[in-house]
């Protein structure tokens, strides 16, 4: 039996290699990507025409408060959207020219793991309590390649030492309870890295962990993608973390991507009103003593949003024009763009 | 601000241990361990003042305030708040305690409940502390509270989802003010809100701090808002403080190395700096049911000596910086000490 299992397998596996990768093209591009949920309540629209590309070895930043809807987008990425009631409507995410979104349901599963791969905030969760750590890792070999079960524990050991668990080899058969919050942060990273993807989604890797491993595992991340050259997304809300790590962030809000460019030019000077909200009010030792900075209200209920663009009730900026008009994410030259009507103004006052 | 450390502290806290006995069995529960939360916490909290208290998580911050409230009953040690021994107390006396001392929690979507009205919610403690507030005023009273943490006193009739996160927490701070109290004890109170938000409740903390002369107990994990709001900052490991003094004592002249690496693993907001190298602490927190002997960091630190693992280093002042730190080779200077920091370039 698991014989014929291996072979279907392999047919999968095979499948995905007969599609025409165009080395040439991006790494990751998505384009127009639309996601909405349709529950009771009405429509939410968590993805409102997102566009970002992704190149070999790079690191974006997607940055966004919750609700922005940057999880959202990777998930469609990767096709683990729940369906109902969320639903693509609109838009591509092509690997290496590749429409992911027009795939095959099994190509796409030979696909994740493969070629792309996510790690997700709360390590506790997302691995299984009722297996060892090891058995799950090496699931990754067993279900993709049909390795042999010795062999694809060997390869969980490996994996393990890797991601720089101490002792891998009594720990690979450790449960998840036994392992703490950073080794099972670690335990993840190894699984999504089995099999070499030329993608990383890294869905706020860090925001459950403590200061002192959140340094750790984001020196392996960087570490390990340094090794292999892949790309990674990396979602979060952190504004430190993203000037640390990465070379180009995308801001959301609302669904939409309000702001992009290389992370050192979105710090030196923001275009968009949320950017610099964003910036200003992170509490920096020379406001000590003064009020900080804070973006007033809260952000929208994604439901009822505010009409033109969504964050004029919350703008400093804002004038007539923007409750009625919608604006466009434009190109402000040098890589940057912004959906802000003010952008330049906004730029000349940051500055 | 009003960090005069003259006079009597509102609270003095010696020694303060507390155990929690790792049971095991279904029937008869025998005691197989000991979960060491907190192991000897001093400290002491002063009118007007914001005493921050960080460390990771497990380190027992919460612990401490837990056992002031007399939420958990203490193993040892003494507490006091304006010279009357907490622990001492029998329930009347404890019943006025929790009206001077009141807490703020983490997550304002658990600690609101969501079947009663806001109006219902701010005016709870009243039901309990009775005389505090005549019936007839209270809605005027529960009004003049949510205007005074800027929520609008017309939803007074509101239920708790219909608020957002930043406001929800407005409506704890608006709970734990009801009765007036002289201490407020703010566990994580920014740490479950989105980043735009946080800024605008440490604000109308920093502001109700000085209308209402409030003195706060500031605990949380994001040490760059624990150096905004307070005075003095006590840094925890595994229950006992390590390193305390005024803001800029820990913050720009650290000497325990714990500390030290604490604030290295900060990131930095700014991508020019990204490149400059860090102390990278290895391996986890150990267990608190089962702590290393002597110095509790000594697994972890980069300076250890054959003295670390054998006693336990006091929170003194040794070597004249100013301020005490538990570590016996106390240092501003992080490197040039036996055996090499691990300093790792970040890429």
């Amino acid at each position: 039996m698991s014989q014929v299992a291996t072979e279907a397998k392999d047919r999968t596996k095979s499948s995905i290699e007969e599609l025409e990768f165009d080395p040439h093209a991006p790494l990751l591009e998505v384009e127009d990507l639309h996601v909405e949920f349709r529950t009771r309540a009405g429509v939410v629209k968590a993805n409102d025409g997102v566009t970002y590309s992704l190149g070999q070895g790079e690191t974006l930043a997607i940055v966004g408060e919750s609700g922005s809807g940057k999880t959202v987008s990777a998930q469609a990425v990767m096709g683990i959207i729940d369906s109902p009631p969320g639903y693509i409507t609109k838009g591509a995410a092509r690997f290496r020219g590749v429409d992911l979104l027009a795939l095959p349901e099994d190509e796409r599963r030979a696909f994740r793991g493969e070629k792309m791969a996510m790690i997700f905030q709360d390590a506790l969760s997302a691995l299984n309590p009722l297996f060892r750590v090891g058995w799950q890792i090496a699931e990754m070999y067993r279900q993709h390649r049909g390795t042999s079960k010795a062999e694809a524990r060997k390869k969980a050991i490996e994996l393990l030492d890797r991601v720089r668990i101490p002792a891998a080899k009594d720990r690979v058969d450790s449960y998840p309870h036994e392992f703490s919050g950073g080794m099972r942060q670690r335990a993840m990273i190894a699984m999504a890295l089995a099999l070499d993807p030329e993608v990383l989604i890294a869905d706020e890797p860090t925001t459950a962990l403590d200061v002192t491993v959140q340094a750790q595992i984001m020196k392996l991340l960087a570490d390990l993608q340094a090794e292999t050259g892949m790309g990674m997304i990396l979602i979060t809300h952190d504004l430190a973390v993203v000037a640390e790590v990465t070379n180009r962030a995308a801001v959301m809000y609302a669904g939409r991507i309000v702001e992009q460019g290389t992370t050192k030019e979105i710090f030196k000077t923001s275009y968009h009103p949320y950017t610099l909200g964003l910036m200003n009010s992170i509490a920096t030792p020379e406001q000590k003593g003064t009020k900080l900075i804070p973006i007033p209200g809260s952000p929208p209920d994604l439901l009822h949003l505010p009409s033109g663009c969504p964050f004029h009730p919350r703008c400093v900026f804002a004038q007539a024009i923007c409750s009625e008009d919608r604006p466009p994410l434009r190109d402000l030259g040098n890589g940057r763009k912004s959906a802000c009507h003010f952008a330049e103004e906004v730029g000349a006052g940051a500055k | 601000m009003p960090s005069s450390q003259t006079g009597e502290p509102l609270l003095r806290v010696e020694g303060l241990v507390k155990y929690f006995p790792i049971l095991q069995g279904i029937l008869f529960k025998k005691q197989v361990g000991t979960i060491k939360a907190v192991d000897g916490v001093s400290f002491e909290l002063f009118p007007r003042e914001t005493l921050g208290l960080v460390g990771e998580s497990g380190c027992g911050k919460s612990t401490v305030a837990k056992t002031i409230l007399r939420l958990d009953e203490p193993t040892e040690g003494k507490a006091y708040f304006e010279g009357r021994d907490i622990f001492a107390m029998d329930k009347k006396e404890l019943r006025s305690l929790r009206r001077e001392i009141q807490v703020i929690f983490q997550d304002p979507y658990s600690s609101l409940n969501p079947r009663m009205t806001v109006g219902d919610i701010v005016a709870e403690p009243w039901e309990i502390h009775r005389g505090e507030s005549p019936k007839g005023q209270q809605r005027k009273q529960v009004q003049d509270l949510l205007a005074l943490v800027g929520l609008n006193p017309d939803h007074i009739n509101r239920f708790p989802h219909q608020f957002s996160g930043g406001q929800r927490q407005r409506i704890g701070v608006a709970r734990a003010l009801a009765l007036n109290p002289k201490v407020i004890i703010c566990d994580e109170p920014v740490s479950a809100l989105d980043v735009s938000v946080q800024a605008q409740v440490i604000n109308l903390l920093e502001s109700l701090q000085d209308e209402l002369n409030l003195a706060y107990v500031f605990i949380a994990h994001d040490l760059s808002i624990v150096r905004h709001i307070s005075d003095r900052v006590a840094v925890m490991y595994l229950g006992r403080i390590v390193e305390i003094g005024t803001d800029e004592e820990i913050y720009d002249k650290p000497t325990h190395p714990y500390t030290q690496a604490l604030l290295a693993a900060v990131p930095v907001p700014n991508p020019d700096q990204a490149g400059t190298s860090r102390v990278i602490l290895e391996g986890d927190v150990p267990s608190p049911a089962d702590p290393p002997s002597g110095c509790t960091f000594r697994t972890r630190c980069w300076k250890v000596q054959d003295i670390c693992a054998q006693e336990v280093p006091e929170l003194i002042d040794r070597f004249g910086h100013g301020h005490p730190s538990r570590c016996f080779f106390a240092d501003v200077k992080i490197s040039e000490t036996v055996g090499a920091p691990i300093i790792a370039e970040p890429a």
